[in-house]
């Protein structure tokens, strides 16, 4: 027999057997990642074509009905509207401002240390905690912006019409108007995540090989903007795209303050109705795990799609390489 | 085209001082090397010229007109940086057209599409495309322009930052250490071609560099800087074959000149306690420094004035280098033997050796060359 074994070695070919033990490795991590990953995506979409509850015995299939009525009905349609409009504000402005922040402290010797805990303070901290701090600041009577915004009455200010009429009417709800709610929801969201923009992006600067300003300069650009354009901002481009997509994700995935400001239904008349709250009430509080998968399945769509342009664009437009 | 002069630039960082005080004049259409170890300014002092570093004090005048407090920009120089520092984003030709872009273009001209339909626009871009066109042919890169730089090999990438230097006619063109990154053979090969193009433009060339052999063969002037100072400008043959100071004679000549005490006792000048058959008059200084090139000493059977081991020999096929360690003392000598010589320069083989008093450098012990010295030493012919 062990003849025979060695001669069955011998026989199959190095290669083969490389890529057996290859295969061989690989294994435990390919099997972990199709059951913690894959599976349950793969289960949300089954389940998205169900009316399946969490508890009952068994379900139905319905076909696309739940998805026909995410594109149908008004809630859903309030939902995609705050969505967009929370991604489409704060992922052009914090990425802005994260950029700019970047390069003033870039600019900067010992204080941009300073500078950089401090923009950074605000990504460290518990977004829910920091929500009800801002509850508390936003509260219509007593709370800090409003009474700071009344110290204005009687003065000059008052000729801007917000003034004027805040002033008459009272200062707005801010959590309990529908046409303010999604834009508080909007500034926290830039006030949190541009710090972190801000770190990436200081990142990116320090591979901006320093000559080439240089060279900037002996070809003739003055003007700041100028070297911005030439260098910088081409420089930047790798990481643009990563911050770009890193922000469109978190905005997508904004739930903390949602949750925390209207536990019991996504903001006055559902207008800061975002997807993650909608997942959270439909499959978790309501238990509708059919139309729960339903909706994570396009959460996932809108992100894997985001991903695809990153790779996209990181390899034909940003690479120079 | 313009002449440079420097006037005493000196440059502090901090508590270092890097420069003490260079002056050097560039005359129009000259290439001049600024040539030295690492960290002896020679960079500092290039930037400070195109405008990149301010002097702690001291001036830089172009073409007469005095630019010091002026941004480098505004001076019209052109530069080659050792990274080359080209814009990874753009293609060949676009790297070339920026020099002409940011000088000739206002800013709406220079935007991507409509910069065309700005008034002017559209002709300024065919004629900086005509130039760039010509730069490349003059670089023989014309197959490259459409390639990103991350596409082209160290050579490539050199010749595009010698065209954007040249695309425009500037007042001089900046040169630092741009040869340090290509290998050994590409070097030789952009050496002349940089030695032609100087030819050929007619311009002012300022150009920086640790390697000798590159000044040597490239310039019309060299430069020696060491601590922050200019100790010879001269043209190539005189800093080899004239040195003013030790240093510059150590600098310059591969393999390094040997350098061999001498005293001054009552009994004439002493090599090793022998002595040399020099007259000398009596006050000269007691400690001198003898310095002889490889090509200066030679093999001698008939009374040789040192006598050593081989201890190592480099053999290079047009001529062989010899270490001589000498006998009696820690020093070695390198000796330049022709080919035909080498049977006798067997590893330990005992071989004797003499110069010519013509070739000898005389220092004082400061490093200072002491040519009085020298022209007593030259009355008589021969030392062997």
């Amino acid at each position: 027999m062990a003849v025979l074994d060695a001669g069955a070695v011998a026989k199959t070919r190095p290669e083969t057997r490389q890529a057996r033990t290859a295969w061989g490795l690989t294994a435990p991590a390919l099997v972990l990642m199709v059951l913690i990953l894959m599976v349950p995506v793969l289960v949300a979409g089954v389940l998205s074509f169900s009316n399946y509850s969490l508890g009952n015995p068994g379900f139905d299939w319905v076909g696309t009905q739940n998805y026909e009525r995410l594109f149908t009905r008004s809630t859903y349609e309030k939902m995609f509207l705050a969505t967009f409009t929370y991604v489409i504000t704060v992922v052009p402005i914090s990425v802005g401002l994260g950029l700019g922040a970047a390069l003033l402290v870039h600019s900067l010797g010992r204080i941009g240390d300073i500078y950089k805990t401090i923009y950074f303070l605000p990504v460290m901290a518990t977004l829910l905690a920091m929500a009800i701090a801002w509850e508390f600041m936003l509260h219509p009577t007593i709370g800090m912006v409003n009474r700071t915004l009344a110290m204005a009455c009687g003065t000059w200010l008052e000729a801007i019409p917000f003034f004027a009429t805040g002033c008459a009417d009272g200062f707005p709800l801010w959590l309990g108007d529908r046409d303010y709610a999604i834009w508080v929801i909007c500034f926290i969201g830039i006030w949190q995540g541009f710090g972190f923009n801000m770190v990436l992006y200081l990142a990116g600067l320090t591979g901006v090989h320093r000559e080439l300003y240089h060279a900037a300069e002996m070809d003739g650009a003055k003007s700041a903007w100028e070297r911005f354009r030439l260098v910088t901002w081409p420089a930047l481009g790798p990481t643009t795209v990563f911050v770009v997509t890193i922000s469109c994700i978190r905005a997508f995935q904004v739930f903390d303050t949602v949750e925390a400001f209207w536990p019991q239904g996504g903001g006055p008349n559902k207008s800061a109705y975002v997807m993650m709250f909608a997942i959270f009430e439909k499959g978790v509080q309501q238990n509708l795990i059919g139309i729960g998968s339903a909706i994570t399945i396009l959460f996932l769509v809108f992100v894997m799609f985001l991903t695809l342009i990153q790779r996209w664009l990181v390899e034909r437009k940003v690479h120079y390489g | 085209m313009a002449g440079l002069s420097i006037t005493s630039i000196t440059k502090k960082f901090g508590e270092t001082e890097v420069l003490k005080g260079v002056t050097l004049d560039v005359a129009d259409g000259e290439f001049v090397s600024l040539v030295g170890p690492s960290g002896c300014g020679k960079s500092t002092l290039l930037r400070i010229i195109a405008g990149l570093e301010a002097p702690s004090s001291g001036s830089i005048a172009i073409g007469g007109a005095d630019v010091t407090g002026m941004r480098a920009a505004d001076r019209n120089l052109s530069m080659v940086f050792q990274s080359y520092a080209l814009y990874p984003h753009l293609t060949v030709s676009e790297n070339i057209a920026v020099p002409l872009m940011m000088r000739e273009m206002t800013g709406l001209q220079r935007l991507p599409l409509i910069g065309g339909l700005m008034p002017g626009g559209g002709s300024q871009r065919q004629r900086i495309g005509a130039a760039v066109n010509r730069a490349a042919e003059m670089l023989e890169i014309g197959a490259l322009l459409d390639r990103k730089p991350g596409q082209l090999s160290g050579g490539q990438r050199q010749r595009v930052a010698l065209g954007r230097a040249l695309v425009r006619d500037p007042e001089a063109f900046l040169l630092d250490e741009p040869l340090s990154n290509l290998d050994a053979k590409l070097r030789v090969q952009t050496r002349a071609e940089i030695a032609e193009l100087h030819r050929r433009l007619q311009a002012t060339f300022i150009y920086v560099t640790h390697d000798q052999v590159e000044a040597m063969t490239m310039s019309d002037r060299i430069a020696v800087m060491m601590g922050g100072e200019i100790l010879q400008c001269a043209a190539p043959d005189i800093i080899y074959e004239d040195p003013e100071d030790i240093r510059v004679a150590e600098f310059i000549g591969s393999p390094k000149i040997n350098i061999l005490p001498l005293e001054h006792t009552a009994n004439g000048l002493q090599l090793f306690g022998r002595s040399l058959n020099w007259h000398l008059p009596n006050e000269g200084p007691q400690v001198m420094q003898l310095g002889l090139r490889p090509e200066a000493l030679r093999l001698t059977h008939k009374s040789p004035l040192l006598t050593g081991r081989v201890a190592h020999f480099e053999n290079l096929g047009s001529e062989v280098f010899a270490q001589i360690a000498l006998d009696g003392e820690a020093t070695r000598v390198t000796l330049r033997a022709t080919p035909a010589e080498r049977q006798m320069l067997g590893l330990g083989a005992e071989v004797g050796l003499g110069f010519n008093t013509t070739s000898a450098l005389v220092f004082n012990h400061a490093g200072k060359r002491l040519r009085k010295v020298e022209a007593c030493a030259g009355m008589t012919s021969e030392v062997a």
